[in-house]
């Protein structure tokens, strides 16, 4: 989102917001036939469904996890490509779905498919939280992607990005009232009439309040996986960003979250700047992000932990570094 | 915290189309606020989405910040005011025809290829 100076190294490929949908794909590969790639086994454990299995024994009690184990990742972006292939600790990343084309998936990500790693596509554009008709093609690209990676489940956020003709480029922050959650529910349960895997939903930062908000961010994404079935990804660094800059409770919220749903949990990075946090994937994860990951593990035992960074890349060692603070978090 | 906001009347599907787009209008254009937001974050709002605009407009046509140099930020954010990004515009076609109105405005040479494809 916020980024410093025009000149530096740009993650525009990174998250690039609904408005780099295909524009940004450059890397093409002959292998049209990703599905042949055979199913993840390298990691810990792998479940086909969503369905609700039981926590490791030292979770809270009566907590239990959505599915797929998927242990520790990274969002997979063209210009980590090399390092993530050559970094010890990742065991799957998830892709920007607007960036990717199953037909020409980069030759880098399909070896790490062939390898048995996890991809997981994650969406930017599909405006779930949108009031007007969903863009169903957008749904499609998502699933024929799902499809060509073999991934155990996909997802976007609780979120709108049009709105009369325009394009915020970003994802905003939804009104949480009944209203706008019935659309939100509808269009959910769209998407996963055409996605063939589960569907998750993901916290996103908010910069500003709606007024007429009537829900806690907790109650909304309750009732919204209640309504649904859907899973959750709970960002983090998006929770940290909220409780700074829309008042948002963190112990309220995580307190309140159906646990039971969790997907897998997203850490980033950001910055503070004139009182205002910004979750930019372009700093380093905040020790007080990685406190709430903590409090977050006393509550369950996340499946998988992603750590997402969009610009201004660091060295290797320092992502290593930031993976391996994650996993000395949530594994013990 | 997050206290339920009271009263008011419930919102329906249009309205709440009516108010997105509300939202979405202000903070791409100088349109004035829709009521009940807080000014100052509608401006940070507003920046933040200019700057990952203009992020995006210089990854996809990387040559335009190469020519203007420091006046790429103010060109980009004075064309931006005027042409938010409509959903029917892909990003490089945005890009372009951001590089066109720079040319037209003299701010830019004319390419050759510019120049090629005009009728």
């Amino acid at each position: 989102m916020t980024i410093p100076d025009p000149a530096a190294k740009t993650g525009a490929a990174a998250q690039p917001g609904p408005a780099a949908q295909a524009d940004t794909a450059t890397q093409t590969s002959s292998a049209t036939e990703a599905h042949a790639a055979p199913r993840p086994g390298a990691t810990p454990r792998t479940e086909e469904t969503a369905a609700v299995t039981p926590a490791v024994p030292d979770a809270a009690p009566g907590t239990r996890t959505a599915g797929t184990r998927l242990g520790i990742g990274i969002g997979w972006r063209a210009e980590l490509d090399l390092s993530i292939a050559r970094m010890p600790g990742v065991d799957w990343v998830e892709v920007v779905a607007e960036n990717l084309h199953a037909p020409h998936l980069p030759e880098s990500l399909l070896a790490l498919r062939e390898k048995g790693m996890p991809v997981l596509p994650h969406a930017v554009s599909l405006s779930l939280g949108g009031a007007e008709p969903l863009d169903t093609a957008r749904v499609e690209h998502l699933a024929g992607l799902a499809r060509a990676l073999d991934a155990p489940l996909v997802s976007d956020h609780v979120c709108f990005v049009r709105a009369g003709g325009l394009d915020s480029g970003h994802l905003m922050p939804l009104p949480r009232t009944r209203e706008a959650l019935d659309v939100l529910v509808a269009n959910v349960r769209l998407a996963q009439s055409i996605v063939d895997v589960p569907f998750a939903l993901e916290n996103i930062a908010a910069l500003l309040e709606w007024p007429e908000n009537e829900l806690t961010e907790e109650q909304f994404l309750t009732e919204l996986t209640e309504r649904t079935g859907c899973l959750l990804i709970i960002d983090v660094a998006n929770l940290y960003a909220n409780a700074r800059n829309v008042r948002t409770d963190p112990a309220a919220f995580l307190d309140g979250i159906p646990w039971e749903r969790l997907a897998y949990v997203h850490m980033a990075g950001g910055v503070e700047r004139d009182g205002v946090y910004h979750d930019t994937h372009a700093h380093p994860v905040l020790p007080q992000v990685l406190d709430l990951l903590a409090e977050l593990r006393r509550r369950t035992d996340p499946p998988g932990v992603l750590l997402e960074r969009d610009d201004d890349y660091p060295t290797d060692t320092e992502l290593a570094t930031e993976l391996a603070a994650l996993r000395a978090t949530v594994e013990r | 915290m997050n206290t339920p906001a009271p009263g008011g009347d419930a919102m329906t599907r249009k309205d709440l189309a009516a108010r997105q787009a509300a939202l979405l209008e202000t903070l791409l254009t100088d349109a004035p606020a829709p009521s009940g937001f807080d000014p100052a974050r509608l401006r940070i709002e507003a920046d933040v989405l200019l700057t990952k605009r203009r992020k995006l407009v210089a990854y996809l046509r990387p040559d335009l910040p190469e020519a203007l140099g420091e006046r790429f930020r103010p060109l980009f954010d004075a064309y931006a005011a005027e042409h938010p990004k409509a959903v029917t515009v892909r990003a490089r076609e945005y890009a372009d025809t951001f590089a066109a109105w720079l040319v037209s405005r003299g701010d830019l040479p004319k390419p050759r290829w510019f120049r090629r494809r005009k009728r």
